[in-house]
């Protein structure tokens, strides 16, 4: 049997008396996508920030055995610094030998302007493909991404799922919270959410 | 590079980014070094006081057989206040206008009263209305008592003259009268030549007692005049105290404002902007952004602290104000505004931590700065449950370490003391912070 890339054991997390995540465990090994399903307020956002340690769980835990990139649902990087600056900055947080060079290759992949133009200034697209490619700097094998095509046109929509199959394609593995379901396509495997717990239902049934 | 480097890096560059806060910034100390340069240069200026002169005083006045060249007596002892001669109109309408703050007037009959040196005679002093009024004031007062001064000599003189004639006789003159007085010393002489009985030997007794006690009229009219004096301590200061008083208080209100200010909100921005969840996967840890924030208070504290200094240094050399400038003491006060900014940074984190949200940050900031620096301003007299709360606030531990940096010949005594104060808030601000950051990402 594979070894899973990332492990949740029984993660649940509770913001005072809301429960926003009920325990959940999670595996994720390589080659596969999996899909994190539900409407507004089901957890997939919390799974997913808890998964890429942005946030600790109030119980449970969380095995890593690979680099994990995440993109959250909002695009994060500082507004008042160009598309570069971001990149080479959290290229050299992530020990990334070359920071310069890294940050180019990423500037060039997603197609982003090499200008002193503060990020904040960019389009929406462009900072949410910033956003993508930050989560990529120390070439992750496991990618986590939050929404990550909401608010791009077709053809960056694209972009973003050739690096994210790609990735799965060279050992990786994937895994993304959605609403819309025509991206579903792209998981091996689907799990739906709904209050914060994860639901026998169709993916239909938790849209309802 | 470390971590918290790379992000006082980043906070710096994106502080220069910001065209607004970087012109707050660079003006600020200006302003403040300005206002502080003004506010030291005008405690050691001398107020214009008209000096109005009714009686028409000669050049020269003898008192008590003392002469004394008036102008001479005013440039002596007008040390604390610029004394100009004036009319009487001239001197109230200058005063109306604001050109001089007070007025002096040697009343009609002034000198009379004096050369009498029984009467006391009387200035008249009318000041204007504005803040001034009080500093001018106790300014005369200090004139006036040290007029009396010198004007004791001569009526102590006088005094003693009236002494000596009872002890030894002769003639005198006393409020216009001429007079022959026979003296104790002819007295003594007299009652010898008297066959002795019971009560020349009582007289003789008293007129000998009153020889004695006479004898000391001079200690004794010296001390009624001065019952007290007061002796100045040596100097323990290098230089001058209210000049190294206001730059203290500068440099610390501008640490603590901006530090503070800036520590919050860069903290707050983190989260506003995002970046907190990326930088808690395993890039940077709570502690190092706590540290990178405090980093970043302390350099931008020693950088304006030290353009205060120095601009400050200019103002006071420029204004030629007593004590210049301790130059010498700069690498001291500087490694003070460094402690005190990284202090205050460490609590602006916690503030930061705790807000949440960069507007937020600010605006506590700001509300919370003002309270901290009046309570540091409370003198420990005055209301002691004040000076009990500042203990446990960085900016009177700030502005005393400052004050000793610049004004102590041997400082180390408070500014050890008033560092470990320092050190003990930052460590409790620190640990605070570390523990509110937790809430950020969440």
């Amino acid at each position: 049997m594979t070894s899973p890339l990332l492990r949740a054991l029984r993660v649940a997390r509770r913001y005072g008396d809301v429960e926003a995540l009920a325990p959940t465990d999670l595996e994720l090994v390589a080659g596969e996508t999996v899909a994190l399903v539900g409407a507004n307020g089901a957890g997939k956002s919390t799974l997913l920030a808890i998964l890429a340690g942005a946030i600790d769980p109030s119980e449970g835990t969380v095995e890593t055995h690979a680099r994990v990139g995440w993109v959250p649902q909002r695009p994060a990087h500082y507004s008042r610094l160009s598309a570069r600056e971001n990149l080479e900055l959290f290229a050299q947080l992530e020990n990334v030998r070359d920071a310069r060079a890294a940050a180019t290759q990423m500037l060039e992949r997603f197609g982003l302007p090499d200008a002193q133009r503060p990020s904040g200034e960019l389009s929406v697209g462009n900072r949410q493909r910033l956003n993508v490619a930050l989560a990529l700097l120390g070439e992750p094998r496991v990618l986590l991404l939050d929404e990550p095509t909401a608010s791009l046109d077709p053809g960056q929509r694209r972009r973003v799922w050739e690096v994210a199959d790609a990735l799965r394609a060279e050992g990786g593995a994937v895994c993304f919270a959605t609403q819309n379901l025509e991206e579903i396509e792209h998981a091996t495997r689907t799990i739906v959410l709904q209050d914060g717990r994860v639901a026998s239902l169709t993916v239909e049934e938790a849209f309802g | 590079m470390s971590a918290v480097f790379l992000l006082v890096r980043k906070d710096l560059r994106v502080l220069r980014r910001s065209p607004l806060l970087l012109g707050a910034l660079v003006a600020y100390p200006i302003v403040i070094a300005l206002l502080v340069g003004l506010v030291a240069g005008y405690a050691s200026a001398k107020p214009r006081v008209a000096f109005v002169d009714e009686d028409n005083l000669p050049q020269v006045v003898s008192v008590a057989g003392h002469s004394f060249h008036i102008q001479t007596v005013i440039d002596d002892v007008a040390k604390q206040v610029a004394l100009v001669r004036l009319t009487e109109a001239e001197a109230a309408r200058e005063l109306a206008d604001g050109k001089v703050v007070a007025t002096i007037t040697v009343p009609t009959g002034f000198l009379g009263d004096l050369e009498t040196t029984v009467v006391s005679p009387h200035l008249i002093l009318e000041t204007g209305s504005g803040g001034l009024a009080p500093r001018v004031t106790q300014q005369v007062q200090a004139l006036v008592y040290q007029l009396n001064q010198k004007l004791q000599g001569g009526y102590i003189d006088a005094n003693l003259a009236f002494v000596r004639l009872l002890l030894h006789g002769g003639s005198g003159k006393f409020v216009g009268r001429q007079f022959d007085v026979l003296g104790l010393d002819q007295t003594e002489k007299e009652l010898a030549t008297l066959p002795p009985s019971k009560r020349v030997a009582t007289i003789a007794n008293f007129v000998r007692q009153a020889k004695e006690g006479l004898a000391q009229t001079g200690e004794a009219l010296r001390a009624t005049a001065n019952p007290i004096t007061l002796k100045q301590a040596p100097a323990h200061g290098r230089t001058w105290l209210l000049s190294a008083q206001v730059q203290s208080y500068g440099i610390a209100v501008t640490v603590t404002f901006l530090a503070l200010l800036l520590a919050a909100g860069a903290m707050a921005a983190e989260r506003d902007e995002g970046t907190i969840g990326r930088l808690r996967r395993g890039l940077v840890s709570l502690g190092q952004l706590v540290w990178s924030k405090v980093a970043l208070a302390a350099v931008v504290g020693l950088v304006l602290g030290a353009a205060i200094a120095i601009l400050f240094g200019i103002v006071v050399e420029a204004g030629g104000v007593t004590g210049g400038e301790p130059w010498a003491r700069l690498p001291l006060l500087l490694a003070g505004v460094v402690l005190a900014a990284a202090v205050v940074g460490a609590a602006g984190t916690l503030l930061g931590a705790l807000a949440r949200e960069a507007r937020t940050a600010s605006l506590l900031a700001v509300l919370i700065d003002l309270p901290v620096v009046f309570l540091g301003l409370v003198p420990r007299g005055a209301v002691p449950l004040a000076y009990w709360i500042s203990l446990f606030l960085p900016f009177a531990h700030a502005v005393r370490l400052f004050g000793a940096a610049l004004y102590d010949t041997s400082p180390w005594h408070v500014v050890g003391v008033e560092a470990a104060w320092l050190v003990g808030i930052g460590a409790v601000s620190g640990t605070l912070a570390r523990l509110g950051a937790r809430t950020l990402s969440s």
